[in-house]
């Protein structure tokens, strides 16, 4: 998630905390504290599955880059920084294989991609 | 309580206006929303040949860091170049470039008041009767932007040449995703390879870009007329198949799966807009530029986060965007690239 969770939960704590006070114009408190609570709900949704869904993507993009290893450590900030070393090294892939004209290993590459995005589906999301 | 900023601007319009005394600001409050500028509605009062009068007007304020980064005079003079005509647009009244009057520069303009904006009450059902008229209205309204002389607004805009409209606009986003991304964005550096790889016509004609025309940007009543098409601060010079790429590209269905804009079939759309217009819209050519406006739209969510990760503005509507539309956004690029 961009930006991360941990930070934007902070931000929100304070938030709530300036909204607790009486003068706030009831028009900003009313948005702060719509959006707070949409950010909220979608942070309890990526909650329990955040780091499943790094170690499943991890892994897969390992087996495309013929990598060995697995995630040892698993706090997110660990595996999202691994996630990100992978995920570049995916770009580069994708366009060595396009410039190759190496069909099968665009379209294994393209599988990837597309169930990486469903991995990180929203239930809200428009798309 | 007042708001602080209600004095100040009073001083500011009692400065502009020579025939008036007892120039108040009241009822300011700030709309919710607002990523790229900060927007507050409020009450002017004055008096003017020993009358006493009152009209509600919009103040938009540049933020600490914004969304997206443009210059509020672009926006304003966008604006005024549709004063008058059958694109309806509220009235424009003062612009401040400086920062002295109130920390930041702004503009006042006319409030159009009294109809709604949101796209999640458009289509939360309780209007499908009308829908049709929206969408009618929705993109004959783009046909007339699109079908406009820009020559009014060379004064403000780059006038690109035909054939560098798209080359124009993939430079300026994907530069501004290699400053902005937080982390790889491989859907979207895909695409952007396939953009260059496969470039659309030359424009058939230079016209006013709204640069962000969507649901959600204008202002509709029950009876599904639309009242005023806002948010210009995205306005350029530019292929017209931008604007039609932009109100048909994906995320901007708001889950209405195939319906574009959430209001109709995409070939209903561009037929309207055809008509509206006059041009043509060639598929090969609206699909690069729908494609194109995914990126876009990548652009403006990654650059939201890092406006908050840099801490330039930590306001919770610059993260929204970005949490809820990445990936929506790397999605509706496989869609478009035939990969979902």
């Amino acid at each position: 998630m961009n930006p991360p969770v941990v930070s934007v939960l902070a931000e929100l704590a304070g938030l709530l905390m300036k909204n607790a006070a009486p003068d706030v114009p009831p028009a900003e408190r009313a948005s702060d504290l719509g959006l707070s609570a949409a950010l909220l709900g979608v942070a309890a949704e990526m909650w329990d599955r955040q780091a499943h869904i790094l170690v499943e993507e991890n892994r897969a993009i390992r087996g495309l880059l013929g990598e060995a290893g697995e995630d040892a450590d698993l706090r997110l900030s660990v595996l999202k920084a691994e996630n990100d070393r992978l995920r570049a090294a995916l770009i580069q892939a994708q366009a060595a294989a396009e410039a190759a004209g190496d069909v099968a290993r665009q379209d294994a590459i393209w599988a990837e991609l597309v169930a990486s995005t469903a991995r990180r589906k929203l239930s809200t999301a428009p798309v | 309580m007042p708001h602080t900023l209600e004095p100040r601007l009073a001083a500011y319009i009692a400065g502009k206006l020579s025939a008036a005394s007892d120039v108040t600001v009241t009822a300011l409050e700030r709309i919710s929303g607002g990523a790229s500028r900060e927007t507050y509605r409020f009450v002017l009062g004055w008096t003017e040949s020993g009358q006493a009068r009152s009209r509600k007007l919009i103040l938009r304020r540049d933020p600490p860091a914004s969304l997206i980064d443009t210059e509020r005079r672009v926006e304003f003079e966008a604006y005024r170049a549709f004063a008058g005509t059958s694109v309806p647009v509220p009235e424009m009244l003062w612009l401040e470039e400086g920062d002295g009057p109130l920390d930041h520069p702004f503009f006042v303009a006319e409030e159009i008041a009294g109809y709604q904006a949101s796209p999640q009450m458009l289509l939360s059902g309780a209007f499908d009767a009308v829908l049709p008229k929206v969408a009618a209205a929705k993109w004959s309204i783009l046909g007339e932007i699109a079908k406009a002389d820009p020559a009014p607004l060379r004064q403000w805009m780059d006038a690109p040449s035909l054939d560098g409209c798209w080359q124009r606009e993939l430079d300026h986003w994907e530069a501004l995703i290699d400053k902005d991304q937080a982390e790889p964005l491989p859907v979207t550096r895909a695409a952007i390879r396939w953009l260059r790889a496969n470039p659309p016509p030359p424009a058939q004609k230079l016209s006013i870009v709204h640069g962000d025309y969507r649901t959600g940007n204008f202002l509709f009543d029950p009876a599904g007329e639309i009242h005023g098409i806002l948010d210009w601060e995205m306005s350029h010079l530019g292929d017209p198949l931008e604007d039609l790429g932009w109100s048909l590209q994906p995320v901007w269905s708001f889950g209405h799966t195939g319906k574009a804009g959430g209001l109709c079939s995409q070939e209903e759309a561009v037929a309207i807009w055809e008509r509206a217009s006059g041009l043509m819209a060639d598929p090969a050519a609206l699909h690069w530029w729908t494609l194109f406006n995914c990126v876009k739209g990548q652009g403006i969510w990654v650059g939201s986060a890092a406006a908050f990760n840099r801490g330039g503005n930590r306001a919770p509507i610059m993260i929204y965007p970005a949490w809820w539309l990445i990936n929506a956004q790397d999605r509706a690029m496989l869609q478009l690239m035939g990969k979902l």
